[in-house]
């Protein structure tokens, strides 16, 4: 009776992309070709925005992109400093429409001004608060994206933030570890990473990193992990995780 | 009799007041939707609530719970693809429960998970729509059997499509699709919460209840925004010991 929807052509292209990719580059560098194939739009970029305004194009498809990203990066605002900045999709139809472009004028001016882009739709590639980067898309066009697509941008942004994160964040366990859903959708992962985080004084992809090579390891699910450390029958110190009980869960 | 009718009257004033209260320009959704079931139990007598809304893929997350146990029912639902919210939110109708043993036919996996796992026995779910299109749904958990009162229902009903309104705001009102980006940033918030109950359980030995207890308690007498204040604990910038003392801190708001 439910309908969860087909997976789009991009998110399942990107769901395909095999585990050989080495680094956030190459892997920029597919899931951009994907999104320029699988939808109507002309150009794709993912640039990084970490702490201390540090930027980083990772990879344009094409020198259109690449300059939408460099004038952000100048002028210090944009869809997609907004987009890093909220957290928050920012899908622009149009770019001469002022309504939409209010929080980012000189952004939208140079666009109008240097370029024929109409219109934009940044995507955050994000974890809780660990921001991986902002997948950029336009379209000389203007106008929005189908509902289809658009269903499909999404998906794809999530699980390419899923593969981003998995890439630093280690190993992974046997077909399961490069997209464990469990990552965005169990409550006890999520808890399992406040409280591992604390437990180690580090950041919450350290953290996740830890349970994840923890798993790894000893063969086991990254959720029952989570469930141990929930349950507090696992504890994570500098000198590695801690068994303080004896009674280790059956999975 | 009266000043009991008088008293619920002014509970419920009080708490579509707070409701509509949070749809100021800076709200935060989760905080919403962390009220809204807190007003459920407290208003139309149930014993959990919880709360699901639609990803991009039209998946269903759990976006808000009064309690663990409610949220573990809305992931037994998720899990098992069926129940009442998931049918709730594809028909975009109220589905009433009154006793859960009744409709093992209907969900077999699901109730036999909820008898594995919880004792709710009545779960009836309400739509959280817009023009017909239902968002995400709500389930009210009891206890004991038995059906809901219809005027119980009406006023869950109300409160919902209050809700729902401060969930699209007045963008998607405007152009009619943009729903998507606050959803995403509603399950991206849920996630950061989830991270900032596990410091807290773990710095002051509490359970995930007491953990967000804590945290709400915080953020409302601070008037602070929930998400912002679990960001900060997760990204350590607010010290866990701040929310650690026993006592609440700053005016109580939850829901009476």
């Amino acid at each position: 009776v439910v309908g969860v929807a087909e997976r789009g052509a991009v998110t399942r292209a990107l769901l395909a992309i095999a585990r050989d990719v080495v680094d956030d580059r190459q892997l920029a560098e597919r899931i951009c070709r994907a999104c320029v194939r699988g939808l109507d739009v002309d150009g794709a970029s993912i640039s990084l925005f970490t702490e201390g305004e540090s930027r980083e194009i990772l990879w344009a498809s094409d020198p259109v992109a690449e300059l939408l990203e460099e004038l952000q990066f100048s002028l210090g605002e944009g869809a997609c400093v907004q987009a890093a900045r909220s957290g928050c999709p920012v899908l622009v139809h149009d770019l001469r429409h002022s309504v939409d472009t209010a929080g980012w004028p000189m952004f939208a001016a140079a666009v109008a001004e240097q370029t024929q882009v109409r219109a934009v739709f940044a995507l955050p590639l994000q974890w809780g608060t660990a921001n991986l980067g902002v997948l950029d898309l336009y379209r000389i066009r203007p106008g929005g994206l189908s509902e289809a697509n658009q269903r499909d941008a999404l998906d794809a942004a999530d699980t390419a933030a899923l593969m981003m994160l998995t890439l630093r964040t280690g190993p992974d366990i046997d077909g399961i570890g490069w997209l464990d859903p469990g990552l965005f959708s169990r409550a006890e992962v999520h808890q399992a990473v406040g409280m591992v985080l604390t437990q180690l004084g580090v950041d919450a992809p350290e953290a996740l990193a830890r349970m994840r090579a923890y798993a790894f390891v000893e063969q086991r699910l990254l959720i029952d992990v989570a469930r141990d450390v929930v349950s507090r029958r696992l504890r994570f110190d500098n000198n590695g995780p801690d068994l303080t009980q004896v009674g280790r869960h059956p999975s | 009799m009266n000043t009991l009718t008088g008293d619920h009257e002014r509970r419920l004033a009080t708490a579509f007041v707070s409701l509509a209260d949070t749809l100021v320009d800076d709200y935060d959704i989760i905080d919403l939707l962390d009220r809204l079931v807190g007003h459920c139990v407290a208003l139309l007598g149930a014993d959990a609530a919880g709360l699901l809304l639609a990803d991009n893929r039209q998946q269903l997350r759990v976006v808000a719970a009064s309690s663990e146990d409610a949220e573990l029912m809305e992931l037994l639902q998720v899990q098992a693809q069926q129940g009442p919210c998931l049918d709730c939110f594809a028909a975009g109708e109220p589905v009433s429960v009154p006793d859960l043993s009744a409709t093992r036919a209907r969900w077999p996996e699901f109730v036999a998970a909820v008898d594995q796992h919880t004792a709710f026995r009545s779960v009836p779910a309400l739509p959280l729509r817009l023009r017909g299109h239902a968002i995400g749904a709500m389930n009210l958990f009891g206890h004991q059997p038995g059906p809901i009162r219809e005027s119980d229902l009406a006023l869950g009903q109300a409160l919902a499509d209050v809700a729902t309104i401060g969930i699209l705001q007045e963008r998607a009102i405007r152009r009619g699709e943009v729903v998507t980006e606050q959803l995403q940033t509603a399950l991206t918030s849920r996630v950061i919460i989830e991270q900032a109950k596990g410091v807290l359980a773990e710095h002051a030995g509490v359970s995930m209840n007491e953990a967000f207890t804590r945290l709400r308690g915080f953020a409302r007498g601070r008037n602070l925004r929930l998400s912002e204040v679990a960001g900060q604990l997760v990204a350590r910038q607010l010290a866990p010991e701040v929310l650690s003392s026993g006592v609440s801190d700053g005016p109580d708001t939850r829901p009476r």
